[in-house]
């Protein structure tokens, strides 16, 4: 034992202060729970302070900005100034805020915050180790723990996050100022946000991407409106191509990158490839002059400073704890919770997870039983997805009816200036469960929770077909995608 | 030791439930694999319901003459140590884990389950009765339907939801459906605290409130029809407003049923909740109460019913189900109630069907059967003497098969989806018989091809097998005709109803000596003469009168002259 370490108990330790690890401590306070809750950064994890909430305040402002200077057929003139350094001190009192609130709620439910870094001494103790020099560690002997240790970008050969014009998505929305020429590595859900989001700022963003198109993972219909509208608002593409590495020029830096190996091999021509979509494929390595890079490749489990085999919990391949479906890992009183445990990584899906784990840990026979976890991507436009695809619930062997509603058929949709995209309703055609839904198009974010509602209880078609919605409002198009499903669509041709 | 939930299976094609008509075990007893446990009723046959394990019968959760849906748990075993991997839903989460957490603070979970999927990974690939109860509202990858909240709910008494068979739209899993997979109606006393505890906790989720008292009357509403034999008044609310789904109201609109006066199940946000199931349940209880009472008031009984001070005696007056209890409360005393389910219902729905589709004509005649007596005498002994007792049915039968190839389109069908009629080379005759449960009509395959005597057994046989309702369901399907013998009993014309979608159905009278005028070389003489009324019932959309006529006369021929069929 160290010098100065000081042994305290508690019922429920949990390690990471992120939305995962903040409700579980939460939940475990109201459930009667003696709670510590462990954090070595900031209160409310990446989500608050570096990941959703800060970039949805800059892509707010940009499309603000965006919008105000392009309104012109409204027969609004404006020619918008942005200071960046403004934005991102309003975007930090959002944040700070939010964080203060965090705080105030675990204190509120009578959790007790310890700012370290805890790593596992063994099955039933923690060591946490203050930040700072001399500020000493202590040992915490916990009856249960929660890891919600969440994840860190992935880093990839050639780009260092140490290096000043090399970011990660968190850098990039702490910038003082808009760079005036941007390369971004990856067209993931994080890459197209903030790529998006600095184009309407200003930027010359250039996207390199491995795969073929934007948004891998999500049907090419949906990823086709965001890549056209991405287009529109000056984002350039270079689709089938590996981030290399970066040098330093005169005036700033040149990202290099090579033809993806197995684009090349396919010559470009992979079955499913977008007419729309050249890849360079069989052209030769290119450089790309800019001021700043950002890498986002992708996320993954911080577990490395958690010491996990003192516990003798158990990760899988790529490092994620593996847990049950009551957050359980291999090891008793153990759980695992939020991104560190595994996709889905999203915030609300970890919040849902922590709260499991903390009511299994008070000995309610709580379990992760959702039908589905909705999902949703700040691009220009939105989109939104919960439960399954056409494909999928054909693959789980589900006969399904598809049902879709274009926006440009929403009188709504048009008075917001938006009109791309379109909901589409999945369910099963024998009986008409609602199995899933996308959208994509404006406040996809935001539609795409009635649809999660209506797989969530076990609602029909008819169920959503049958409610009536407000008009005028974008929420119509979810009840006349459902009502296409069943052919009775009003404002669009049935079938 | 682990304990195993028997759902009850399907036990016919598709039947929804079954009327347990006896246990063949009880509590305690050691059973073993595939020995019969109970005889259940489905819509034509009586059953056997065989233990899918090896054990010993903890508990039964019915009792004879209760109407059990199917996929309802019947039986709960106490699995012998061998058996204790095979499938143990019940006892996969713990019975009350938040009373073990309360009581010392000891680790109240479960080992981790090496298998993350909660629910339908634990159902036993076996495929044995649970399973394939599971099927309507589970995918076969697992997926149920039903709220959150309901989940929550099968988690907290410990009910494997995948095994829950739901009653909601498109079976969708209810929390009543859950409730009653847990056994929670079987007795109020246990299940009082239970759902004293439910509502409790799920007050604190801020989300569903059921107050013990509203589970009484959902438990009531819920109860099986064979339940409430004793008490027959229908339980209707007469509400304001009534919180239910989009789908539940259209249900409530086709039932022509007024959803404020469905008995809510359960309560949301402290409004009544109402489920399809509810609605249907008590649209049914409706339509049996307005059968009873049109019945009483067919009877001269109906007026003194009525106690809504009913002065006006223009009116006449009509018995008011849904808010009345006071009339209903009378109507106990009067009246007996008994659910219209099993062979009866069936019975019900296919004479419907029939008289509902089909426009019936029924043509009359009576033929002279003196040389049938007489032949039937010289034959039965024969018969007798091969073990085969001979009626005139078989020769009903032989006689009608000659006729039905000279007129094809009385052994035939109408498809009405395609607009053909179909007309059959086969000529399989129902016969149509009176058993204990109802009317049955068992089918003899290929008459043509059949010797009288063959007939004549295998007849005898399926009758008796339809009588002791040990028939085959198979065995009553796939008719192209069908002889119905009313004079049997007594009688001489009816107007039997056709057995959809055959397209004529020919009933035989009794067999009465009667004065008839006969010709003989002296001129018109009265003589006692063997007669046989004839009723022939056909489809006027394939069939009509005048071919009818003409079966009938060749039916009649070959009866008059039974040495004709000797040609056949």
């Amino acid at each position: 034992m160290v010098v100065g370490d000081i042994e305290t108990g508690t019922e429920v330790a949990v390690v990471g202060a992120g939305p995962a690890g903040y409700v579980a401590a939460i939940r475990a306070g109201q459930l009667g729970l003696d709670v510590t809750l462990v954090e070595k950064d900031a209160w409310g994890g990446t989500c608050l302070n570096y990941g959703c909430i800060p970039s949805k305040a800059l892509i707010t402002a940009a499309d603000l900005a965006h919008e105000a200077g392009d309104a012109e057929h409204m027969g609004i003139h404006a020619d918008p100034a942005v200071d960046l350094s403004a934005t991102v001190d309003w975007k930090d009192g959002v944040v700070d805020r939010l964080t203060g609130g965090v705080e105030k709620l675990c204190k509120a439910n009578g959790v007790e915050l310890v700012e370290g870094r805890a790593e596992f001494a063994d099955d039933s103790r923690l060591r946490v180790v203050h930040g700072g020099d001399g500020q000493g560690a202590e040992t915490l002997v916990f009856e249960h723990a929660v890891v919600a240790t969440g994840s860190r970008p992935i880093e990839i050969p050639g780009f260092d996050f140490n290096d000043g014009p090399v970011l990660d998505s968190r850098q990039a929305l702490a910038l003082e100022s808009v760079p005036d020429r941007l390369v971004v590595v990856g067209a993931g859900y994080i890459g197209m946000e903030l790529s998006t989001a600095f184009a309407k700022l200003g930027s010359d963003v250039t996207v390199v991407e491995m795969l073929e198109d934007v948004l891998p993972g999500y049907e090419d219909d949906v990823a086709r409106v965001v890549r056209e509208r991405a287009r529109e608002v000056g984002v350039d593409f270079r689709f089938g191509y590996t981030a290399a590495g970066w040098e330093s020029t005169e005036d700033g830096i040149r990202v290099t990158a090579d033809p993806a190996e197995e684009v090349a091999a396919d010559g470009g021509t992979a079955v499913d490839a977008d007419p729309d979509i050249d890849t360079d494929a069989d052209a030769e390595p290119i450089a790309l002059a800019a001021d700043k890079t950002m890498v986002a490749v992708g996320r993954q489990p911080v577990t490395d400073t958690l010491n996990l085999e003192a516990a003798g919990v158990e990760t899988d391949d790529r490092g994620f704890v593996e847990t049950d479906h009551r957050t359980t890992t291999s090891v008793d009183g153990i759980h695992a919770v939020g991104d560190v445990a595994g996709e889905p990584m999203l915030a609300h899906a970890g919040s849902a997870e922590g709260q499991v784990a903390a009511e299994v840990i008070a000995g309610e026979p709580a379990a992760l039983d959702h039908q589905a976890v909705p999902a949703a991507v700040f691009t220009d436009p939105e989109v939104g997805t919960v439960g399954l695809t056409a494909a999928e619930a054909r693959e789980e062997g589900f006969e399904p009816a598809v049902g879709e509603f274009p926006f440009r058929s929403s009188g709504r949709a048009l008075t917001t200036d938006e009109d791309g995209g379109f909901v589409r309703i999945v369910a099963d055609e024998d009986t008409g469960f609602v199995l899933g839904g996308q959208v994509v198009g404006p406040e996809a974010s935001e539609l795409i929770a009635e649809v999660g509602l209506a797989v969530e209880m076990g609602a029909t078609l008819e169920d959503l077909a049958s409610t009536v919605h407000t008009h005028p409002t974008l929420s119509e198009a979810v009840m006349e995608a459902a009502e296409h499903a069943v052919g009775e669509a009003i404002h669009t041709l049935n079938r | 030791m682990a304990t195993r939930e028997f759902t009850l299976p399907d036990v016919g094609e598709g039947v929804a439930e079954g009327t347990l008509e006896a246990w063949l075990v009880s509590e305690g007893d050691q059973v073993s694999e595939d020995q019969p446990l109970a005889e259940v009723e489905t819509d034509k046959a009586l059953v056997d319901v065989p233990s899918p394990v090896d054990g010993t019968i903890e508990r039964l959760h019915a009792e004879a003459g209760d109407v059990v849906p199917v996929g309802d748990v019947i039986v709960t075993f106490e699995l012998d140590a061998g058996e204790s991997g095979a499938g143990t839903q019940a006892s996969s989460e713990p019975e009350a884990p938040a009373d073990e957490a309360g009581a010392d603070g000891s680790e109240p979970e479960p080992a981790p389950d090496p298998d993350p999927e909660p629910g339908p990974a634990e159902a036993p690939a076996g495929g044995n009765g649970t399973a394939e109860a599971a099927g309507s509202s589970s995918s076969s990858s697992g997926r149920v339907f039903a709220a959150p909240s309901t989940r929550r709910l099968a988690r907290e008494l410990g009910v494997d939801i995948a095994a829950v068979e739901g009653t909601g739209p498109g079976g969708r899993v209810t929390e009543a459906d859950v409730r009653r997979a847990a056994g929670d109606e079987e007795s109020s006393s246990s299940g009082e605290p239970a759902t004293a505890e439910t509502a409790a906790t799920d007050t604190d989720d801020g989300t569903v409130t059921v107050t013990a008292g509203d589970d009484g009357a959902a438990r009531a509403a819920e109860r099986p029809p064979g339940d409430t034999v004793a008490s027959p008044a229908v339980e209707s609310a007469n509400r304001d407003r009534t919180l239910a789904a989009p789908a539940t109201r259209r249900v409530a609109e086709e039932e022509s049923v007024d959803i404020d006066a469905v008995p809510a199940v359960e309560q949301r946000d402290g409004e009544p909740f109402v489920t399809a199931d509810a609605v249907r349940e008590y649209a049914e209880k409706q339509r049996q109460a307005q059968a009873a009472d049109a019945t009483a008031l067919a009877t001269g009984e109906g007026e003194t019913v009525d106690t809504d001070a009913d002065t006006d005696t223009d009116t006449v007056a009509e018995p008011e189900l849904e808010t009345s209890d006071a009339s209903d409360a009378s109507a106990t005393e009067r009246e007996e109630r008994e659910p219209y389910g099993g062979v009866r219902r069936t019975i019900g729905e296919q004479m419907e069907r029939s008289k509902y589709t089909a426009p019936h004509v029924t043509h009359h005649d009576e033929v002279d059967v003196t040389a049938l007596v007489e032949t039937r005498e010289e034959l039965k002994g024969v018969a007798e003497e091969r073990g085969v007792r001979l009626t005139y049915v078989p020769f009903v039968m032989k006689a009608c098969v000659a006729a039905l190839k000279q007129f094809p389109y009385l052994n035939a069908q109408l498809d009405e989806e395609n607009e053909e009629i179909v007309t059959k080379r086969y000529y399989n005759l129902g016969v149509a018989t009176a058993t204990d449960a109802g009317l049955m009509v068992p089918v003899v395959d290929g008459v043509d091809r059949k010797g009288l005597l063959e007939v004549a057994r295998e007849t005898n046989e399926l009758v008796e097998q339809a009588r002791d309702r040990r028939i085959d369901r198979e065995k009553m399907r796939g008719g192209s005709f069908t002889v119905t013998n009313v004079g049997g009993i007594g009688g001489e014309y009816a107007t039997p109803i056709v057995n959809y979608p055959e397209v004529a159905i020919l009933a035989l009278g009794e067999v009465r000596k009667k004065p008839r005028v006969v010709e003989t070389d002296d001129g018109d003489e009265i003589r006692p003469r063997h007669v046989l009324p004839l009723s022939l019932s056909f489809d006027h959309r394939v069939v009509d009168g005048a071919m009818g006529a003409r079966f009938t006369n060749a039916v009649m021929e070959y009866l008059r002259n039974p040495d004709l069929l000797l040609l056949e």
